[in-house]
């Protein structure tokens, strides 16, 4: 969250992506940042025993959360 | 600890950090940066073949962290700002 | 813990206040009508003031009015209920989770405490109270009660609730609103990214600096001191204060800056047209009278210059102030073209003790030993003026005159613009080596050195300014020979004495357009201590 935060105060509309694990982590971040209103998305654990298909599903998943937190 | 200090304006709009403009549309380069945690590649990958396919004219600049310990290096930071419009970040995991 | 003291007296449903402690042993139960364990407990309470009612103070405390009244009714209430609804009393006693139980002697040392509804604890309650009271026990049966039930947040914890109370219970003066920095995120980044800044670093307006800063007035912190342009915002003297602590002023610099913000924001100085206009002017600020030694200001080597505090940060409170305050900021409402250094700051104090003339205060109608700021609205300077060789009075008066002529531009001339004359240690021995030499003869003299034909500002191939040719071909010679002097008038100069004894070189700076659309020079006087 700091590079995307950091983005954002530069005026670069960003958006991270995190495994469903991650939550309270990018929350804490998000609140020890001080901007309550950044962009972050999950996708389904797990991530390391993942295939390459089943990654690829969840990029498609995440594909229009994406798009929608870069630009509304 | 956070730091309370007081508010020197006329108080008129909450003084927050706030995220950036969105403009409702990609355009330009869109910057994918891997964090560099192991798999985040093959998602970044297919992101990277979705979003190509799916905005046509927009162009997709893949960057790596050297490590997902620290915060992105200010050069790198740098470089990703004068070259691209919108940024994801992948996977922390 | 807490050191608020605790007693109270709040009234009961009838309006009849009840005071604590009351001499009498006591049962203190704090309550809200729309938490559920609170109502819960309801019965026991009540058994417990019909039980030890005649040895103790059995007293209920809540609140809301409304929530007072419906509790009584929903359960047939025969104690008192008492009304904290502003939550001053609930604050002071300082718990978190209602029902708050609180049992206390006579002198209100509190002997057991606890909070929300653990079974165990109440019959442990109902025990000691009956062993110290002796009248024997409620007759409660508590196996029609759960063994536990979360209780609910006091309402005084409620953000606004709290804000309000922390203020007003330790009488604190604060009212601004407080701005959290996350601990990951930098103060100093914070403040810039916010916009408070003039391009350097301020100093984070913590509640316990801006504290001490209002240590330095004695006006109250919500007084209003003036209402600032563009945003027609009020400045209350709190608000100030968090401006000059950002400066980097001491909290007795805070008095000038008061005084100062008072007179820009008069309609006569008309700080939006100065802060607006493409010229880029900015308040030029000249201290008189015994604060400038009390606090430090400096009025003679370097006085225009760096390194004194008191100058710096008087100045930058000020435009600080009608930046953060007022809203009015570079790319906003502030169109300069260049602008100048005089924005960051330009205070300094008159050296009136190496003045051969009244100080700037009494001439402008102050007793001497008032302290007075005036703000002057000038576009350039300090432009140096530098005459290292004359001799005579009059050439001296006549080199400030020349030093003067390039304000705006310097075939422009019959100027409807202020300017300020701050005249050097050594030219002043020189001015005064044959005799006195007044402040009116001074302004003679320039504009007599100044005076040149009026043919001489009309346009040409030189320049394209000034009269325009169409306008002048309709002049007689006569006209275009008449004298036009620097200024529209010898009331646009205005001159102070200040720099260090040695160094022949004055200053000058140079203003904006006079007048109902322009900005006129204002004093007011400082608060003394």
């Amino acid at each position: 969250m700091h590079d995307t935060v950091w983005f954002e105060i530069q005026g670069v509309p960003a958006v991270s992506i995190a495994s469903s694990e991650f939550r309270e982590a990018a929350e804490a971040q998000r609140d020890a940042l001080g901007m309550k209103d950044a962009r972050y998305l999950l996708v389904e654990h797990p991530i390391q025993d993942a295939t390459d298909d089943e990654m690829r599903a969840k990029a498609q998943a995440v594909l229009p959360a994406v798009i929608e937190a870069l630009t509304s | 600890m956070t730091l309370i200090i007081l508010d020197p304006t006329d108080e008129r709009v909450p003084v927050e950090r706030h995220i950036s403009r969105r403009n409702g549309a990609i355009t330009g380069t869109i910057g994918l940066l891997d964090i560099s945690k192991p798999r985040g590649n093959v998602l970044l990958d297919e992101l990277e073949r979705l979003l190509l396919e799916r905005l046509p004219g927009v162009k997709v600049n893949r960057y790596r962290k050297p490590t997902f310990a620290k915060p992105c290096p200010d050069d790198l930071r740098g470089t990703i700002k004068s070259e691209c419009s919108f940024l994801v970040e992948a996977l922390a995991d | 813990m807490s050191e608020f003291n605790r007693g109270f007296s709040l009234p009961d449903l009838d309006g009849l206040p009840r005071r604590f402690p009351s001499g009498r042993p006591s049962l203190v139960c704090f309550v809200k009508e729309d938490c559920k364990t609170c109502n819960l407990v309801m019965p026991v309470l009540e058994a417990f003031h019909r039980t030890f009612g005649a040895r103790a103070d059995v007293l209920l405390v809540g609140q809301s009015a409304a929530g007072n009244a419906t509790l009584k009714e929903r359960h047939a209430l025969t104690m008192p209920v008492l009304d904290d609804s502003d939550c001053r009393v609930s604050f002071a006693w300082d718990f978190e989770i209602v029902p708050a139980v609180f049992w206390t002697d006579g002198e209100g040392k509190i002997g057991t405490r606890f909070e929300g509804f653990v079974r165990s604890e109440w019959q442990a309650l109902e025990q000691q109270i009956g062993a110290q009271l002796d009248p024997g026990f409620s007759g409660l049966n508590w196996l029609d009660y759960p063994d536990w039930r979360p209780g609910c947040g006091s309402k005084h914890l409620d953000p606004e609730v709290n804000e309000r109370l922390r203020a007003t219970a330790s009488d604190s003066p604060i009212r601004a609103r407080r701005i959290e920095i996350a601990s990951a995120d930098d103060d100093a980044e914070f403040m810039f990214d916010q916009g408070f800044s003039d391009g350097l670093p301020l100093v984070p307006p913590t509640p316990e600096r801006v504290m001490r800063m209002l240590a330095g007035t004695r006006r109250g912190a919500q007084d209003i001191v003036a209402v600032v342009p563009p945003n027609m915002a009020p400045a209350t003297v709190e608000k100030i204060a968090i401006n000059a602590v950002m400066a980097g002023c001491r909290p007795d610099y805070l008095p000038v800056v008061i005084a100062a913000v008072e007179a820009v924001c008069t309609d006569e100085f008309n700080i939006h047209g100065v802060t607006a206009t493409t010229m880029g002017a900015s308040p030029v600020m000249v201290v008189n009278g015994p604060i400038r030694h009390r606090i430090g200001m400096n009025m003679k080597l370097s006085a225009l210059g760096v390194g004194n505090r008191a100058n710096a940060t008087i100045g930058r409170a000020v435009r600080l102030v009608v930046r953060n305050i007022g809203g009015a900021r570079p790319g906003g409402v502030d169109r300069s073209t260049m602008s100048s250094p005089l924005k960051f700051t330009m205070c300094f104090a008159e050296w009136e003790e190496g003045s051969p003339w009244s100080p700037l205060h009494v001439e402008r109608g102050f007793q001497v030993e008032d302290s007075v700021v005036t703000v002057f609205a000038m576009t350039s300077g300090p432009v140096l003026i530098v005459d290292q060789e004359s001799r005579g009075a009059d050439q001296i008066a006549g080199s400030l005159g020349l030093g003067l002529e390039g304000a705006i531009l310097s075939k422009i001339h019959r100027m409807p613009m202020d300017a300020l004359l701050v005249v050097c240690p050594e030219h002043i021995r020189t001015l005064t080596s044959e005799g006195q030499y007044s402040k009116d003869r001074l302004r003679a003299r320039i504009q007599q050195v100044t005076s040149r034909p009026l043919r001489e500002m009309v346009a040409n191939e030189i320049s394209g300014a000034g009269i325009p040719r169409a306008i002048a071909d309709k002049m007689t010679p006569e006209q275009l020979e008449a004298p036009a002097p620097k200024f529209a008038s010898e009331a646009n100069i205005h001159i102070v004495v200040a720099g260090s004894e040695a160094g022949k070189f004055s200053a000058a700076f140079h203003g904006w357009v006079t007048g109902p659309a322009g900005s006129m020079s204002v004093s007011r006087k400082i608060e003394t201590s």
